[in-house]
């Protein structure tokens, strides 16, 4: 018992120091996982009538009661996994072509003349071009449209992995 | 009748598959096609798989079902995997020709595509040959140096199949041991009969007794 609480302790303590994003960037990107996709979301397939459907009808075909809970579960599990994975490639984040393709140092003068009424100072104008040559250096390394939703749809892989792992191995034990 | 491309061969999409009271696909979401895709053409692969298997039951035709899912992933991944070099050889031409900036990377990607499919129109042929011109590039030339550009993506896209790929070898254990179950179950009623058919009724009698 007290060995189990030393280890747990000792796991928080460690998660505490490893895990999760640590830049600012990487933790606002990770902000926004479960919004993408929801399947960090525990789901609630029991009350549903679906998945008792799917039990009787698993139960016919000579699985055992444990059995058939296990692959109805995998089988609602592994499509909800596969239904996030359609919806994330078909709906990947829009291309803003007007910063991708603007002329940054071309767009000077007119970054001079936003910032004239404040009164703004030469070191302001190049802070403003600088920080739109960031967000144009960043939109441009996300890529196109295809480049997008093959590296949103790849985030998908370790659900899909487990999800299938689950069904088969509830599928074979049965 | 319809020709599947997949296996190259003609298939009745009409064809009865299972008791369909007793199917559990219509109590799984469904997948999804793309607008451009054929619905046609997705339910004759499913039939060209089921018709491999004797006999299947309802879970072996759920499974199935995944998998032709998982075939059609394949298909996407690996168009996106050369739709992945068109849009970095837009990017590339895009980058070397400054006058470029200000007419957008889409028109120009937009033009490469129909140039590459061979159904560029005369401006849009115009466009791309200026821009490799432009570039000091040949088109065999753009390609390598996108392939080595959208080298991370493609990567990204080849773990995806790779992925689908995976799933298959599992959804094909799952299936494999339904069948064998349902085989085994079959074999065990089989010998039964034959030693109930076998056995007369004294014989059987006096099995029970021993055993007891």
């Amino acid at each position: 018992m007290t060995q189990n609480l030393r280890r747990n302790l000792a796991n928080q303590c460690n998660a505490l120091k490893s895990t999760g994003p640590k830049s600012v960037s990487g933790k606002r990107a990770s902000s926004q996982n479960s919004r993408k996709h929801g399947l960090n979301v525990a789901p609630d397939f029991e009350s549903s009538r679906e998945y008792r459907t799917l039990v009787d009808l698993i139960a016919e075909e000579g699985f055992s009661g444990f059995a058939c809970a296990d692959i109805a579960t995998g089988l609602l599990n592994y499509r909800r996994v596969m239904d996030a994975y359609y919806d994330t490639y078909t709906s990947p984040e829009p291309v803003d072509e007007f910063l991708r393709d603007v002329n940054v140092k071309a767009s000077i003068p007119i970054f001079r003349e936003l910032l004239s009424p404040s009164g703004s100072e030469p070191q302001d104008v190049t802070e403003m071009a600088s920080f739109f040559a960031d967000m144009q250096r960043q939109e441009r390394r996300k890529g196109g449209p295809v480049s997008r939703r093959s590296s949103d749809t790849h985030k998908l892989i370790r659900y899909q992995r487990n999800g299938i792992a689950r069904l088969s191995r509830a599928v074979r034990q049965g | 009748m319809l020709y599947n491309d997949h296996f190259g061969i003609y298939v009745d999409v009409a064809m009865p598959v299972e008791d369909k009271s007793k199917s559990l696909l219509p109590f799984l979401s469904s997948p999804k096609l793309l607008p451009n895709e054929s619905d046609a053409e997705f339910q004759s692969g499913l039939q060209s798989l089921l018709s491999e298997l004797d006999n299947p039951s309802p879970l072996a035709v759920a499974l199935v079902s995944q998998l032709n899912e998982c075939l059609w992933w394949i298909r996407r991944h690996t168009v996106d995997k050369e739709l992945l070099l068109h849009e970095a050889m837009a990017r590339l031409l895009s980058k070397a020709g400054s006058n470029w900036m200000g007419s957008g990377n889409s028109k120009l990607s937009v033009a490469l595509e129909h140039y590459l499919d061979g159904s560029a129109d005369k401006y849009q042929a115009g466009l791309v040959e200026e821009a490799l011109v432009e570039a000091n590039l040949t088109l065999s030339d753009l390609r390598v140096r996108a392939f080595k550009d959208a080298a991370r993506h493609i990567k990204m896209v080849d773990d995806l199949i790779h992925r689908q790929h995976q799933t298959i070898r599992h959804l094909q254990r799952s299936i494999d041991s339904i069948d064998y179950k349902s085989r085994l179950i079959k074999r065990m009623d089989l010998e039964l009969a034959a030693l109930e058919s076998k056995q007369p009724v004294k014989g059987a009698l006096t099995l029970d007794a021993k055993s007891s």
